[in-house]
């Protein structure tokens, strides 16, 4: 099993050495992607009119806003395909815009169907007694 | 660095880590599900600190920023600055699912990776925070869980998040 898993490794690795993604970009790269896909997602995020703090109490809140959570995400996937060493065109530029987008527009249509918020009717039911 | 002396040096710092960010979001408020309740009801009932057993509470029932630490540090061992922020983003991914807002474990695992590399220049290795934010969570739950709240309810009184009544 695990002579099977040295050869996949491998074969995935040579791949991207040679295949898909050829290109090392420095640390100054990776540090302007990630600057890159953290604006994109608020930007766009905020073009989808999403509120840039979320609701009050804040620290309390559920609400997805452009802040909170589009940038968290971004940044995460980004980071996978950054040590998968696949960066696309242009030093990685390109792949930050589009993560940055896809978050924005994850987080506006998708997120409550995968994360929903906890019930209003049962919150803090016995809790606070 | 003296494997011990890094080991100390970065208990502490994860514990200031995590107790600043999980009180400064509010764990000793409120309680956030009812078996956070519950502990702190019980330590409050042995004679401790009500607003440090919610902590306590709640860091037992989702991940804050204890597990952001720890986490963070892993991923920092195994895949350098990313994994960190990789550790964040699961990390608020765990958070949703445990009905938390996950404010405080993303807060606690960025800051986690920021303090793993600022320290790397002076020699601290991911590996002992590691072993250090163990040793952390060890005094927040393990040795003494009334006088660990008691503390816990000065933090939270000085940063003006105790317990509302």
């Amino acid at each position: 099993m695990f002579g099977l898993m040295y050869d996949a490794i491998s074969f995935a690795a040579y791949g991207n050495s040679y295949g898909l993604g050829n290109i090392n970009i420095s640390p100054f790269d990776i540090i302007v992607t990630y600057v890159v896909a953290i604006i994109c997602a608020i930007v766009v995020a905020l073009l989808l009119r999403l509120p840039l703090l979320p609701s009050k109490p804040y620290r309390y809140s559920f609400d997805v806003s452009a802040l909170y959570p589009t940038p968290i995400i971004a940044i995460g996937i980004l980071s996978i395909f950054i040590i998968l060493n696949y960066t696309f065109m242009y030093n990685g530029l390109v792949l930050a815009v589009i993560i940055g987008v896809l978050s924005a527009l994850f987080v506006k249509y998708l997120f409550y169907a995968i994360f929903p918020k906890p019930l209003d009717d049962n919150a803090g039911e016995d809790i606070n007694e | 660095m003296n494997e011990i002396i890094g080991i100390i040096i970065a208990a502490i710092l994860c514990w200031l880590n995590f107790v600043i960010v999980d009180t400064y979001f509010g764990l000793p408020e409120q309680p956030g599900v009812k078996g956070a309740s519950n502990i702190g009801n019980d330590i409050k009932k042995r004679g401790g600190d009500i607003a440090g057993g919610f902590f306590q509470g709640n860091v037992l029932c989702s991940p804050d920023a204890s597990a952001g630490t720890l986490l963070a540090s892993i991923g920092y061992l195994l895949l350098g600055i990313p994994g960190g922020i990789i550790a964040a983003f699961f990390v608020f991914i765990g958070n949703r699912l445990c009905a938390d807002p996950g404010y405080a474990g993303t807060c606690g695992s960025l800051t986690a990776t920021a303090i793993i590399f600022l320290t790397s220049f002076i020699g601290l290795t991911p590996e002992m925070f590691v072993v250090g934010m163990v040793i952390a969570i060890l005094t927040i739950m393990g040795i003494d869980q009334t006088r660990a709240s008691i503390v816990l309810g000065k933090i939270a009184k000085k940063f003006n998040r105790h317990a509302r009544e």
